[in-house]
């Protein structure tokens, strides 16, 4: 039996995953050859290292076709369906942290907290014949969060990219999107509402619940946990 | 059972109107807002247009009235409908009947009552319990308590989520201050500069390229931040906090809502008027149904948090558990686009439900 770990297979994510890792004493070795998106853990039969892209890792946890995998807590809770019933974050590991938050246009002087934002929302049909719209790529978060202040009425706008944008656009009136340092929002003349931060977001060590998990699998696992939370 | 059912529904409510089973998602969304995507299964067509599986009747059938321009209509439907939900089935079969252009609303509402009784009757279900609530007695409440008005319009916004409810009564009762910003805008509204506040935010407007024609202007942003301004620094006393939790939590047999009310009245000095008298008129109307009044509870708290409902909810349970409900909603043909305003009362009948409680 091997415990399955994905990690991301590109960028900074990747580097910062390779190094938090060798911190704890488990060093990913490069895979054999370029093509390959396998590789393992020096010294350690156990466990087989898998590359896959953030959004991928998600899935894959989701389904339970892996049992570990490092992805951003943002996006796990974005794309996978009842979110805690599926997977368990098991230890945040110090990087690529990243707000997801609601803003407005600055020009909104009246509104500061979503309870404002609610007040606007419940009117803006009656006053302007059409629904606010939010642009965002986060569906679930946004109807989520929006859900627990209490807002229905209003409308998602799909966006792909760019979302701060989509204000001076036209294309929406406030926006849900990730940010580091906010200084993309605040560039864009947007501002974050003052109870608007739905996550605060880094990369985690995620487990899947629908894997299929033998003894040996979970002792490896908490031993891995360990090593990480010693670490980081 | 569906057809029974159905044909019953017809000998009382003759009118008739096809609601395909694939619907423009655009008339859900907008009414009951965004929440219910969650809640409906969306597809697309090629041509991109977005498309949902018939979650409900009610919506497709008040577009088909607005659009007849009938003055009044009796509609029975029945048909499978279909939901994204945790618990329960997806699909389910789902009857009902929507009075619209009534204008006699205690008599339209004690018939639709006694309409859904009967209808459950048909289908077996003896003697289940009604459970009643009137959003516009609640509303007269939040009416008489003062408040400023942002926040009496957001109580009465949250009536029928009772948790959502009782945070906000818990938030306000902290308070809430106004006035100690160093906002330039703050300042300016404290001090009731409308026309440099407007300047203002034409300025920040101006600044973020937003063509102020597309959405909120800046009179109506100046406007709302010196009316916030004006509420100053707001708490809710313990006084107003009592006296609604004190109607919320009114829960009795119909029959001795009245002299409840009465009651409540007298201590509070909060008079119900035309929403009281409606409300025994209709009482009295479900009298002269023959209705059975000892299985109906009148619940202050029973709502649904939806604008478009304006007067009373009501859910019929067998076993402890929902098999029909319904409820008045007339300000939903003027969302879907009628000139003016529409009464409208219906109920529906889950059918999976009903047969479970069998």
């Amino acid at each position: 039996m091997t415990l399955v770990i994905a990690i991301p297979s590109k960028g900074r994510l990747k580097e910062q995953t390779l190094e938090v890792f060798a911190n704890a004493g488990l060093t990913v070795e490069p895979p054999a050859d370029e093509r390959s998106y396998h590789s393992k853990i020096t010294g350690r039969d156990d466990v087989e290292i898998a590359f896959l892209s953030a959004s991928e890792i998600a899935r894959e946890l989701a389904s339970g076709s892996i049992h570990l995998g490092v992805t951003g807590e943002d996006l796990a809770r974005e794309s996978i369906p009842q979110t805690n019933d599926r997977v368990e974050f098991l230890t945040p590991l110090g990087f690529g942290h990243a707000d997801v938050v609601v803003a407005v246009p600055d020009a909104w002087v009246d509104v500061s907290t979503m309870a404002d934002l609610d007040d606007v929302a419940a009117e803006y049909r009656s006053r302007y014949g059409r629904r606010l719209r939010v642009a965002t790529k986060y569906w679930q978060l946004t109807q989520g969060w929006f859900g627990q202040h209490g807002i229905g009425v209003y409308r998602i706008v799909e966006s792909l990219g760019a979302t701060e944008g989509a204000p001076a656009a036209g294309s929406a009136d406030a926006i849900v999107d990730i940010t580091s340092t906010g200084s993309t929002i605040h560039a864009n003349n947007l501002k974050i509402l003052d109870d608007g931060i739905i996550l605060k977001s880094q990369a985690n060590l995620i487990s899947s619940k629908q894997a299929q998990w033998s003894d040996a699998e979970n002792s490896t696992r908490r031993e891995i946990v360990t090593k990480l939370k010693n670490s980081c | 059972m569906p057809e029974r059912l159905l044909q019953h529904l017809h000998s009382v409510a003759p009118d008739h109107v096809d609601i395909p089973i694939l619907q423009p998602a655009d008339p859900f969304l907008e009414t009951a807002g965004e929440d219910l995507r969650r809640r409906i299964f969306i597809t697309q067509s090629n041509a991109g247009d977005v498309q949902c599986l018939r979650p409900e009747f009610t919506i497709p059938i008040c577009i088909a009235h607005v659009e007849s321009e009938r003055p009044q209509a009796r509609y029975a439907y029945g048909g499978t409908v279909f939901r994204q939900q945790r618990d329960g089935a997806l699909e389910f079969l789902q009857v009902g009947l929507e009075d619209l252009g009534d204008d006699n609303r205690a008599d339209a509402d004690a018939t639709s009552i006694a309409d859904m009784l009967a209808t459950l009757g048909h289908a077996g279900i003896r003697d289940p319990k009604l459970t009643l609530g009137d959003q516009s007695l609640f509303a007269v409440v939040v009416e008489n308590l003062q408040l400023p008005d942002t926040i009496a319009r957001r109580l009465v916004r949250n009536f029928g989520s009772p948790n959502a409810l009782e945070g906000l009564l818990n938030r306000l009762s902290t308070g809430r201050v106004f006035g100690a910003s160093e906002d330039e805008a703050d300042k300016l509204a404290a001090a009731g500069h409308e026309a440099a506040l407007i300047e203002h935010v034409e300025s920040l407007m101006q600044a973020a390229n937003i063509a102020p024609a597309s959405g909120r202007s800046p009179k109506d942003i100046a406007q709302r931040l010196i009316d916030k301004a004006g509420e100053g620094s707001f708490k809710l006393d313990q006084v107003s906090a009592e006296t609604l939790r004190q109607f919320l939590a009114i829960e009795l047999p119909l029959t001795h809502t009245p002299d409840a009310l009465a009651a409540f009245s007298a201590e509070t000095g909060i008079q119900f008027r035309e929403a009281g008298s409606a409300f025994e008129g209709r009482i009295t109307a479900l009298v002269k149904k023959g209705a059975p009044l000892e299985n109906m509870t009148y619940r202050a708290s029973f709502g649904r948090n939806l604008e478009y409902y304006t007067g009373v909810l009501f859910e019929a349970a067998a076993n402890g558990k929902a098999v029909a409900g319904g409820g008045r909603y007339d300000r939903l043909c003027s969302l879907l686009g009628a000139d003016t305003p529409v009464p409208a009362v219906g109920f529906s009948l889950a059918l999976d439900r009903v047969e479970a409680a069998l």
